[in-house]
């Protein structure tokens, strides 16, 4: 996408297209559990939504979504990633980027499409060819020496949101030292906490998209 | 040699390539539900199962509708009709399905590379005049790059075999080296399917029950890794 917000279409023409935001991150990490936080604040907002999803094995997350209430059902197209999440948001995204292409005509008003990946390892990246903007989701549950394995889902993400703070206390993991490392090992690039049951974070999450991807503040 | 003579091989090894994106990871084209029931539990089974998908549904249907494709290339309404003919030849859903999305994979990368006749045909599908069909794209596009009729059906061929082999590896029910085994092994039916006879477009078909049954099934199934 140009910074005009227009999308050059596989059949050649310009039109109006939605930012799109990858959401990425290990299995259970709450890619699915943010994106239902973010939808009804964007939504609050008069921002248009739409998701694709990229369950593993089921269509858990679409089903989900599709069942939430948040987000009309039309609006979240699930993708199968053949047992290969990466490859399907990175080597090669053209299932995603039809999906994609596919939401944007049938929803032209749509001002942001997310793409969840299926869950997987910190080596997870998405193509700047499927994706304009992508977000890293880790979770304190996982550890607190994830950000010092500086996988590149880590390194390289436009975001990484640290998910789960309520639960870094009880299995002994220090969140005021992931966020930390974070911010070193990216160099001081954007990183957030988020709790998704308390909706704590979520506010400025949607503010550094705002500010990064949707400018809807300009 | 003439430079265009030079390049083609290399072409033709770019765009048979599994690394190009065509969409193939995400598609089993039947094995997982075949798979998951226990009915394809070996080497031999994907041995079986791929031999039946190149001979009596990929040299009988695809083929034909690709080479005919290749023939008309610049004939947009014998390809509507070559396209329509493949839409009403294939009885599953996610047959369907995946031959379009194939397609369409397929035509948005060609779109970028500014390969000849992708962005007319890339538009007739988004207008509603073509379904996009795997194979007739395929003709298409390989003959707007110069790859003549044996290529192009080979290279499909190859595709299809190496999608197959790597959706059973990533199933878990062959290794690697048994997919190499089996892609070796079958060389031959698949060399000697493109020497048969093309037929006319009207007596295209395939018979491929079990593979059919089983792309019928797994519309239904909750546990899918592929999308058909």
């Amino acid at each position: 996408m140009n910074d005009t917000g227009l999308r050059l279409q596989a059949s050649g023409g310009l039109q109006k297209s939605a930012a799109r935001i990858g959401i990425g991150g290990p299995v259970g990490s709450g890619k699915t559990a943010l994106i239902e936080c973010l939808i009804p604040d964007l939504v609050s907002r008069g921002i248009e939504v739409a998701v694709v999803t990229n369950d593993l094995v089921t269509k858990e997350d679409a089903k989900r979504l599709q069942n939430s209430g948040l987000i009309s059902p039309d609006r979240v197209l699930p993708v199968e990633a053949g047992a290969c999440p990466h490859t399907i948001i990175r080597e090669d995204p053209s299932l995603n980027i039809a999906a994609a292409d596919k939401l944007n005509s049938s929803f032209p008003e749509l001002d942001v499409i997310f793409i969840e990946s299926g869950g997987d390892n910190l080596a997870s990246t998405f193509s700047l060819d499927l994706v304009d903007y992508w977000m890293f989701v880790i979770d304190t549950g996982a550890g607190d020496d994830i950000p010092r394995k500086k996988g590149p889902g880590i390194i390289r993400s436009d975001l990484l949101v640290v998910n789960k703070i309520d639960i870094g206390p009880y299995v002994g993991a220090n969140v005021d030292l992931i966020k930390q490392e974070a911010v070193e090992v990216r160099n001081h690039r954007p990183t957030l906490l988020t709790d998704c049951k308390r909706k704590i974070g979520i506010d400025l999450l949607v503010e550094q998209l705002i500010q990064d991807v949707l400018f809807t503040d300009v | 040699m003439t430079k265009d003579n030079k390049i083609i091989p290399l072409m033709l090894l770019q765009h048979s390539d599994s690394a190009f994106p065509s969409g193939a990871v995400s598609f089993s084209w039947g094995l997982e539900t075949l798979v998951n029931r226990g009915i394809v539990n070996k080497a031999d089974d994907v041995q079986a199962f791929l031999n039946a998908h190149l001979t009596a549904r990929w040299a009988s249907l695809d083929r034909i509708m690709l080479v005919h494709a290749h023939q008309s290339w610049n004939d947009p309404d014998r390809i509507a009709w070559l396209d329509t003919l493949t839409e009403a030849q294939s009885l599953s859903a996610e047959q369907r399905q995946g031959s379009r999305q194939m397609g369409a994979a397929m035509l948005q990368m060609h779109c970028k590379l500014g390969t000849k006749r992708a962005k007319e045909i890339s538009t007739a599908i988004s207008e509603g005049k073509l379904y996009g069909h795997v194979s007739v794209v395929q003709g298409v596009l390989w003959r707007a790059l110069n790859f003549d009729s044996y290529q192009a059906q080979s290279m499909a061929a190859h595709g299809l075999s190496t999608a197959v082999l790597s959706a059973a590896v990533r199933l878990s029910v062959i290794g690697h080296e048994d997919a190499q085994r089996i892609h070796s092994v079958l060389l031959p039916a698949v060399a000697a399917a493109l020497q048969k006879p093309v037929s006319e477009p009207e007596e295209a078909h395939s018979f491929a029950p079990q593979i059919e049954i089983a792309s019928m099934m797994h519309e239904m199934d909750e546990m899918r890794l592929f999308m058909n």
